[in-house]
């Protein structure tokens, strides 16, 4: 078996032609340009915010991934580890591609997205944002300063990290030396907490203060869950798509395929439990600072049921029953092209689950939930195409600059003989 | 009175030995036989021919019976049985029958689990016919063995010992139910 693996990765792998995904995400980048005159600035900010959401916690994923497999000193992960390696260059992309939502608060009213950053933004029934009691409360923390300055250490943080990780694994190909895995195992140590730290506030930044009203415990931790889930899913993409190429013929066995679908097993769980716990506590305390967040994404101001009620049965059961009852199934989750049919349908739901707690920050004039299905989900889709674009344009800008896997890592042969 | 005959037995000396021996009795067709050896080999699975255990099966029937055990005990006590209206909450919601389903489910897929592993496994056995062949107790050390049955419908006493004679397997003997 490691000769196979010799072979393959004595060469640096084929370069496939990256420009094509510069060139579908410039697409999608200007055509989600072109909803500007068509949908108006805020729908466009809402569905970038959904689409620079949805490839920002795949990254984070893949950086928890690789920060937990140095933690636990892991070795059936090691040949997995340098295509994510390669996916956290895409950080410093999406720092830049997040530059437009950064600069809502200095443009017009300054509550393009947010609303709390406009004191005089008109709230139903409770005045301005500067008069509500619940704003004053928690002005300390949703200040334009701190989120401006929060985004830039969320993203420079990630960006140091996904740096050093990089930096330490490529140079280990080149001189053997295990100094670089002791490096990482203490960089990850250090860096959990603080990617742990950085992912919950942005979550809470980003998305949760869309409704800054509302209280939830969970929302980090909801958050966790999908950055996880997506990174499996498109690792799950890109090992299959290196394995048909021939590239991981050797190298990726059947235990490994059962190890990733045992870790997507058990991370559906988890967002189940996390995402389960949220709705159960505010629906059995029924407390209307909780419920109204629910509300709004069940009813109508006049007691009608409103589409977000189907999205949400559709994420209750698309991203939960579905997976998890598909995932149970060994025969499942160690062939290759059904467990990638999987990865494909979770991460839909992944961008279905954000839709359904970022979209509903747009208000009608009694303020309702805008409708699920509108103009917007066009948005969304080009957005999510644009930055992704982007994303598998630097993935594969990094490709072929390291060999196929870290070949030098301590753990490399235990990893290659992987068996549970 | 003389003792049923059980099967054959054959000790082998390592754990290659051993892998290879096993892949050829099962190419020679056998189905009742087992290997007995000190530790864990890997892949001695497919060498042997086993097919996934059932285990998981009986693991998910456990898991069904513990869910819908968990909701429809719920629904009984609190929304037919005694029906009192608690917190404004509707007399059954499978919300908050949930918590409490999902205990239950983990409960009987791990009851499942262990019983299904016992029961697949014929555990707990406190004989084996093996445990009279002289050599059993470096079994549980150094040595590995080869036991196939007489209710092989290939067995056949000759032409068993010759195949595990062929095989590399020495010490070969016969054993008593």
């Amino acid at each position: 078996m490691s000769n196979h693996a010799a072979t393959a990765s004595t060469a640096a792998p084929a370069a496939p032609n990256p420009g094509k995904a510069l060139m579908i995400g410039l697409a999608g980048i200007a055509l989600t340009a072109i909803g500007l005159a068509v949908s108006g600035a805020q729908n466009i900010a809402f569905s970038w915010l959904v689409g620079i959401s949805f490839w920002t916690a795949i990254a984070i994923g893949f950086l928890l991934m690789i920060l937990i497999h140095h933690i636990f000193d892991a070795k059936w992960s090691v040949v997995l580890r340098r295509q994510q390696e390669h996916g956290l260059a895409a950080f410093k992309w999406l720092a830049l591609l997040f530059l437009p939502l950064l600069l809502t608060p200095f443009i017009g009213t300054h509550d393009l997205v947010w609303p709390w950053m406009n004191p005089d933004h008109v709230l139903h029934g409770h005045g301005t944002v500067a008069e509500d009691v619940l704003y004053a409360k928690k002005s300390g923390f949703l200040s334009v300063k701190a989120f401006v300055g929060m985004t830039v250490i969320f993203f420079g943080s990630w960006i140091i990290l996904a740096a050093l990780l990089r930096k330490a694994s490529f140079t280990q190909d080149k001189d053997g030396d295990p100094k670089w895995t002791r490096m990482n195992r203490k960089l990850a140590a250090a860096g959990l907490p603080v990617a742990a730290l950085t992912l919950t506030f942005a979550a809470i930044y980003w998305i949760k203060s869309l409704e800054y009203h509302w209280f939830s415990t969970m929302y980090g931790v909801w958050f966790f869950a999908n950055c996880y889930r997506g990174a499996l899913c498109i690792s799950v993409i890109i090992f299959v798509w290196l394995y048909n190429r021939g590239d991981f013929k050797g190298i990726l066995n059947t235990d490994h395929m059962h190890s990733i679908g045992q870790v997507m097993l058990a991370l559906t769980i988890f967002w189940a439990y996390v995402t389960f716990s949220q709705y159960f506590l505010i629906w059995n305390a029924n407390v209307p600072e909780e419920t109204f967040w629910y509300n709004l994404r069940e009813l109508n101001h006049d007691g009608t049921t409103n589409q977000w009620w189907y999205v949400g049965l559709f994420i209750l059961f698309g991203h939960f029953v579905v997976p998890f009852c598909l995932l149970l199934s060994y025969r499942f989750k160690v062939t290759k092209h059904i467990l990638r049919r999987i990865a494909y349908w979770i991460l839909f739901t992944i961008l279905v689950d954000l839709c359904y707690n970022i979209l509903p920050g747009l208000k009608d004039a009694h303020g309702d939930a805008a409708p699920f299905l509108s103009l917007n989900l066009l948005w969304v889709v080009t957005s999510v195409v644009g930055i992704g674009g982007i994303c598998v344009w630097a993935y594969l800008k990094s490709f072929p600059t390291t060999k196929l896997i870290p070949i030098r890592d301590p753990r490399i042969v235990e990893c290659l003989t992987h068996h549970e | 009175m003389s003792a049923q005959p059980y099967g054959v037995i054959a000790t082998f000396e390592s754990s290659a030995e051993i892998y290879h021996a096993a892949e050829q009795v099962r190419d020679a067709g056998y189905k009742n036989w087992d290997v007995i050896a000190p530790c864990p080999i890997h892949g001695m699975d497919k060498a042997m021919g086993l097919k996934r255990s059932i285990v998981p099966r009986i693991s998910l029937a456990g898991g069904l019976t513990g869910f819908c055990t968990g909701m429809s005990m719920i629904w009984f006590v609190d929304a037919f049985d005694y029906p009192v209206t608690v917190g404004g909450k509707p007399l059954f919601s499978p919300l908050f029958a949930f918590p409490v389903s999902y205990e239950l489910t983990i409960l009987f897929t791990a009851f499942a689990t262990i019983i299904g592993m016992f029961v697949v496994n014929g555990l707990p056995m406190h004989y084996h016919p093996a445990m009279k062949y002289p050599k059993f107790r470096r079994g549980t050390d150094d040595a590995f063995f080869i036991v196939i049955e007489a209710r092989d419908p290939r067995f056949n006493a000759a032409n068993t010992k010759a195949l595990l004679a062929k095989i590399g397997g020495k010490d070969i003997s016969d054993l008593e139910a």
